[in-house]
């Protein structure tokens, strides 16, 4: 089962909340698709420049596997306020640990609500439909 | 019922158009998977998207230099046959990993390859004879799942996944570059055959191994007008030198 304190999206990152803010990455399915269980297959990240302000949904960087290019997108509007700049050079932590040492950003979000994300349980149910 | 799928053939096309019909077919392409089959005029070497200007040294020496919205390699465009598949992200050509997506596309041109005369097989653990150091070249580098023929890379591809579509845009090495010396070439096995007779059997093999009906056609009114207004941004100098 995936954590249960976090919010998932159909495009497979997650959000959670930590006080004010909400940090994003992406799930362990998202990286085993790009990777297939290869660590070293993760070749490049680009993420953004704190204080740049995003809208729902919106593509905030990019990742690239040897074979793939991904958008990695935010499902929450908000402001950039911290970014995890050890993952650019050290793209094997997504694969150790994408729930905690792999968050992406840390957002500043508009409104505080994480309403109408998946939680885990309905997550793991949509990964069930896309593995048939 | 045979699904069907578009196809869109550009033999002779410039290199910015190229590229921009690329992203306006992964990004607005429709539920219908396209596949383009082109050729490019003037030759041109496109840069990965993540790589830097300054590292690749055949860029002195292109006629044009495009940067691609994939990753990998450069690739010098010149005596080959470019191929490029759009469609949704569910789709059974590309659902799942991203590993087993490619396992699908290459092995429609490992038997494209194998009609026309040429042994083609993924490269598997075998080290390549033109893996080169630092030139930065996709035919230089090699993985698992690249199509090798006479111990040499000789096709060379890569994906944008982006919003629930993937666009897969691969080079099959027709004949020999100076840009890219020591690649494998469909004319060493086969002389003679041009780029086009290579699309020819493409085509057929797209067809048969997929079970699809092939539509020939053109772009859409507003995907060509979406490319055209495109096409200046994939050989601007800020998109060229972002890295």
């Amino acid at each position: 089962m995936r954590p249960e304190d976090r919010k998932y999206t159909k495009s497979h990152e997650w959000v959670k909340l930590d006080g004010a803010t909400m940090l994003i990455g992406i799930t362990d399915f998202a990286v085993n698709e790009l990777c297939s269980g290869n660590e070293g297959d993760l070749v490049y990240c680009d993420l953004p420049e704190e204080g740049r302000q995003l809208e729902a949904g919106e593509t905030f960087g990019e990742i690239e596997s040897v074979k793939a290019v991904s958008d990695l997108n935010t499902p929450v509007a908000g402001t950039v306020a911290d970014v995890n700049a050890a993952i650019e050079d050290h793209l094997e932590i997504l694969s150790r640990d994408p729930w905690k040492e792999g968050w992406l950003i840390r957002i500043k979000p508009v409104i505080k609500t994480l309403d109408g994300l998946m939680d885990a349980s309905e997550y793991e149910e949509l990964l069930a439909q896309e593995q048939h | 019922m045979t699904e069907r799928w578009r196809l869109v053939r550009h033999f002779g096309g410039g290199p910015g158009f190229h590229m921009a019909a690329d992203e306006t077919l992964l990004v607005s392409g429709g539920r219908e998977p396209v596949l383009r089959l082109y050729t490019w005029e003037p030759a041109a070497l496109s840069l990965g998207y993540f790589q830097r200007y300054a590292d690749v040294a055949a860029t002195a020496e292109a006629e044009a230099v495009v940067r691609r919205i994939t990753g990998g390699g450069a690739i010098h465009h010149a005596h080959e046959l470019t191929f490029a598949i759009a469609a949704p992200d569910e789709h059974p050509l590309y659902r799942g990993e991203v590993r087993a997506s490619y396992e699908r596309v290459h092995a429609v041109i490992v038997a494209a390859l194998f009609e026309v005369g040429v042994e083609a097989r993924l490269r598997a653990e075998a080290a390549l004879a033109s893996d080169r150091q630092e030139t930065g070249m996709c035919f230089h580098e090699s993985t698992d799942l690249d199509i090798a023929w006479d111990g040499r890379k000789g096709v060379g591809s890569a994906q944008r996944r982006t919003a629930g579509r993937v666009l897969h845009h691969g080079s099959i090495k027709v004949g020999g570059d100076a840009l890219e010396p020591g690649v494998a070439t469909v004319q060493e096995g086969r002389p003679g055959t041009s780029p086009e007779d290579l699309a020819g059997v493409l085509e057929e093999c797209f067809a048969r191994l997929l079970e699809v009906e092939l539509v020939p056609g053109e772009l859409t009114e507003a995907e060509r007008k979406r490319a055209e207004s495109r096409a200046a941004h994939f050989t601007s100098r800020e998109f060229l030198h972002r890295r």
